[in-house]
């Protein structure tokens, strides 16, 4: 009798468990299934437009449609380039920290640079987002390609690196006789600041990103390059990393002879002071500290050069007189 | 000399004790025995203060409680709980030192005298824990860490002595040593001592005064003769008892009659 | 007295040794051994560093107390006594702060995982640090007294969600304690994010451990709270002891226990505060320097209290000296290195017991 019953209820049992199984995979397939579709879509181009394949800085083959009316701009530099080459009416979206030119202000916001919302990117229907490694937005490409949004990455490490960044944004934007034209000019400014400081003594900077703590520009940093070709030598050039926490000690030793406060700017009036340790260098007691807007400094973009020049008049005031 | 007079305690509405009065006087044990849940340990923690100032009074030495500091009191009363927790390693000679904090010339600072190493060891002796002095407390068992516990509260020199079930976790050999210490001092130091416990038989041994309670009040209160009587103890505990003289001591012996006993 | 009598008090002075408890001789000898270790250290790591300096003239200098150059150019000497001194002296008062108030919060709260990092009390802190920072950034004084209050409303937090029926039972407090410690470092996320990105990075620094901060004001205030607050708790020592063994028990046997309690907060959030204010969140430091100096001397707190300060001194001191010398001329943020030793140590501690 009992047994019966056992053999019953184990069938009624197993009924119910392959009904929940079925309800839960149902469940499961209905919310898988729409990423497997857009994973399918985003690999075949769509028949109303043709595309063309980049390789971006990262070493990624991206492809771009040949017509770009919406861009988004991750990065500050990138923003300013974007205008540069007279491109700025296909940007629908930059970051918060985009402020250069004026106009970039007005552009729809998609949070900082850090961390830009998705929604918000999604919701602007771009064809393209430009990131700049500098700002560290690697980790945003992943999730802008699951939502079959384009992404190129730049990766400028110093001027060069910025010539080409325009360059290729000339070239995704079919603006490229205006990026030409922009590259050379600034290639032509830039041989000039070389020029006049090339009969000169090097002079030994140190480079003040933040008083306390005491942050400095390190091998990989843009505004080594910067300052190389400002006829000056970074006391900091062969440190490890790009913007190293430095120490006092070894910064007091260095003894550099002229100092540089990347300030105003995005910076606001901070880091306007030289740290401590370098009160009595001998940059300090010959007054040759000098204030340049950071913005000219840290953005590997067009007003690198106006950096560039600012740095060069500033620590080879003689070669410019003319 | 330690007297209550109608204390009552109140935990929010519920009345944990109601209007008990006792007297602890020296040379004297007094136990407390009664049901889980009358009242026994409230009452005797409101004894040395912990509860704070509740309705009735506490009085010792004939001074009201909140008016003496914590080192006086812990200078007279001492109180025998459950085992301490032992979370940081501490010798038994340690542990048995605390008990002379109150008598520290400062209010926290301070070394041992020679004359509170001389009571610790007489105290250690007499708990026959002499020997382990210098081994941790959480390697001794649990016997040896309940005596312990007696030797320090037995350092403090105090004449009132709380214990509170202080035979719970101990096997009978020790349970009797225990308490024949407790009874050394009433008899020889003239201490007073109240004991909270569920063995009855124990109480109605050692103690001179018993104390019933029920429900936070006092059933009956008198010598063990006197309150450990069938009736009352039915009344309280709700079983059966058979009570008679045991026949060596001639105490009361209270043997509990269950209905599902074993059938020989 | 009779022979037995005398035999028997002359053996038990005998065998009263200090193996049984701790005497104020004990206390001494170890205290003076650990001061003379601390010294050494102190002389020791002055002599390294990111640049290097030559070591005998050096030492000539350290010996007159800074009155004679001793053949050391003035770049050196500057190193030496406007850098380097004064942030070994830094690392002894952080370390020394941070690891009295672990010593007794652990004996207070009767739980050895009691740590000011652990309960987010270093959290408080920084959250304190940073409201000055933020709103009263000129005002150099502002850092420290906020700190302080800071911890000061963490621990209050900590100890009223412990507080059950049954007390602040060891399992009520470190749940409290995770439930302070992620609320507030939400917090600190959250106004982090709130700053400009130049302020972050350095801002993530200092809340891993930063001891390069130049302000010579506040070195001489870290100190004299590192020294007062040690000497407070030591004197509340005795109460300690009880305390660490039950609330109850400590009562019956003559404690002040509200009193102690509030001495003990007070000062040891002064400790934490000023510690976080100065240099950012120094972790492990009050974990493990008071359990190695109970381990090795005793759980009486009259020696481990003192004992603490001045391990504590040393732990923070060489791994400071680790945190600008590994990837010298880079610097590592200190509170990186004590998690690095602490963490591991930590684990054998608690493997031993």
């Amino acid at each position: 009798m009992g047994g019966q019953r056992d053999f019953l209820l184990s069938i009624h049992f197993t009924r119910k468990k392959i009904r929940d199984l079925g309800f839960w995979m149902c469940l499961g397939l209905t919310l898988i299934l729409p990423f497997g579709c857009s994973r399918r879509e985003s690999s075949t181009p769509q028949a109303s437009q043709t595309f063309r394949e980049v390789t971006d800085d990262a070493g990624r083959r991206v492809a771009v449609p040949f017509r770009i009316d919406r861009i988004i701009s991750l990065a500050p530099n990138l923003t300013e380039i974007i205008y540069a080459i007279g491109a700025g009416d296909s940007l629908v979206g930059d970051t918060s920290y985009c402020d250069y030119p004026p106009a970039a202000k007005t552009v729809e916001k998609v949070g900082d640079t850090l961390h830009p919302s998705m929604e918000k990117i999604i919701a602007l229907r771009p064809q393209l987002v430009v990131v700049s490694t500098a700002s560290q937005l690697e980790v945003f490409t992943h999730q802008l390609e699951t939502q079959n949004i384009a992404v190129f990455v730049t990766d400028p490490h110093d001027l060069e690196g910025v010539f080409l960044s325009i360059n290729q944004l000339g070239t995704i934007l079919d603006h490229d006789d205006q990026a030409r034209q922009l590259v050379r000019q600034l290639r032509s400014r830039t041989a000039a600041v070389e020029a006049a400081v090339k009969t000169t003594q090097p002079v030994r900077v140190f480079y003040q990103l933040s008083a306390e703590p005491l942050y400095t520009a390190g091998r990989d940093a843009f505004v080594t390059d910067l300052i190389r070709r400002a006829g000056g030598l970074s006391v900091t050039a062969d440190v490890s990393g790009a913007w190293p926490k430095y120490s006092a000690e070894s910064a007091l030793a260095a003894r550099p002879e002229a100092i540089i406060l990347p300030t105003g700017g995005s910076m606001g009036a901070g880091n306007a002071t030289v740290a401590e340790p370098l009160q009595r260098s001998p940059a300090v007691e010959q007054g040759k500290v000098y204030r340049i807007n950071d913005d000219h400094l840290v953005r590997p973009g067009p007003r690198a050069v106006d950096g560039l020049e600012e740095m060069a008049r500033s620590l080879h005031p003689d070669a410019f007189k003319l | 000399m330690l007297e209550a007079r109608d204390l009552t305690i109140k935990y929010g509405e519920r009345v944990a004790v109601a209007n008990v009065s006792l007297t602890l006087a020296p040379g004297q044990i007094s136990a407390i025995i009664g049901p889980n849940g009358a009242g026994k340990s409230t009452f005797l923690q409101a004894l040395n203060g912990q509860l704070g100032p509740t309705p009735g009074v506490v009085l010792l030495d004939g001074q009201p409680l909140e008016k003496l500091n914590r080192r006086i009191i812990g200078r007279r009363i001492a109180v025998v709980a459950q085992e301490a927790e032992l979370r940081f390693p501490i010798t038994v000679l340690e542990f048995v030192l605390g008990g002379r904090f109150a008598w520290a010339a400062s209010a926290s600072w301070g070394w041992e005298t020679e004359h509170d190493i001389d009571v610790a060891s007489a105290v250690l002796h007499e708990t026959e824990l002499f020997e382990l002095s210098g081994r941790l407390m959480n390697e001794l068992s649990g016997g040896e860490r309940q005596r312990a516990v007696l030797a320090r509260a037995l350092a403090t020199e105090a004449v009132v002595l709380l214990l509170d079930e202080p035979t719970a976790n101990l096997d009978i050999s020790h349970q009797s040593t225990l308490l024949a210490l407790v009874r050394g001092r009433c008899d020889n130091h003239g201490a007073s001592a109240l004991v909270v416990t569920h063995d009855i038989n124990l109480a109605a041994q050692f103690a001179d005064n018993v104390l019933l309670m029920k429900d936070g009040h006092t059933i009956s209160s008198g010598r063990p003769e006197e309150v450990l009587t069938p009736g009352l103890l039915r009344d309280v505990f709700e079983v059966t008892v058979l009570v008679d003289a045991h026949p060596i001591t001639g105490v009361p012996r209270v043997t509990p009659v269950h209905e599902a006993h074993r059938q020989v | 007295m009779t022979t037995s009598e005398s035999s028997h008090s002359r053996a038990s002075t005998v065998y009263f040794g200090s193996s049984n408890r701790t005497t104020l001789r004990k206390t001494f000898i170890a205290c003076a051994v650990l001061s003379g270790a601390l010294l050494l250290v102190v002389i020791l790591m002055s002599l390294v560093g990111s640049e290097r300096l030559p070591a005998g003239a050096s030492l000539c200098a350290l010996l007159s107390f800074g009155r004679s150059q001793c053949t050391l150019t003035s770049d050196q000497f500057d190193i030496l006594f406007q850098i380097r001194l004064p942030r070994i002296l830094l690392a002894a008062a952080v370390g020394g702060s941070l690891a009295t108030a672990g010593a007794s919060y652990q004996a207070l709260l009767r739980n050895p995982l009691a740590e000011p990092y652990l309960l987010g009390i270093s959290n408080g802190a920084a959250v304190g640090t940073m409201i000055a920072l933020v709103f009263f950034g000129a005002t150099e004084w502002s850092r420290p007294l906020l700190a302080f209050v800071g911890a000061l409303l963490a621990t209050l937090a900590v100890y009223r969600l412990a507080r059950g029926r049954a007390g602040a039972t060891p399992e009520r407090l470190v749940l409290a304690g995770v439930i302070v410690t992620t609320f507030l470092s939400s917090v600190i996320v959250f106004v982090t994010t709130l700053m400009d990105a130049t302020r972050i990075r350095s801002f993530t620094f200092w809340l891993l451990g930063d001891l390069s901060g130049t302000s010579k004001n506040l070195l001489p205030v870290a100190i004299a709270i590192a020294v007062v607050g040690t000497v407070v708790l030591t004197a509340n020592a005795r109460s300690l002891n009880l305390l660490m063994l039950g609330e109850r028990d400590a009562f019956d046997l003559g404690v002040e226990v509200g009193r102690v309690r509030i001495v003990v907060f007070l000062v040891a959030s002064l400790l934490v505060g000023s510690s976080v204010a100065a240099s950012g969140s120094v972790g492990y430091v009050g974990l493990v320097v008071p359990h190695l100096a109970r381990l090795s001397l005793g759980s009486d707190n009259r020696l481990s209290i003192p004992a603490a300060a001045l391990g504590g001194a040393l732990f923070v001191i060489v791994a400071d000296t680790a945190a600008r010398t590994l990837i010298a001329p880079r610097e590592l943020p200190v509170g990186a290195i004590t998690a690095l030793i602490g963490a591991p140590l930590f684990i054998y501690l608690l493997k031993r017991t």
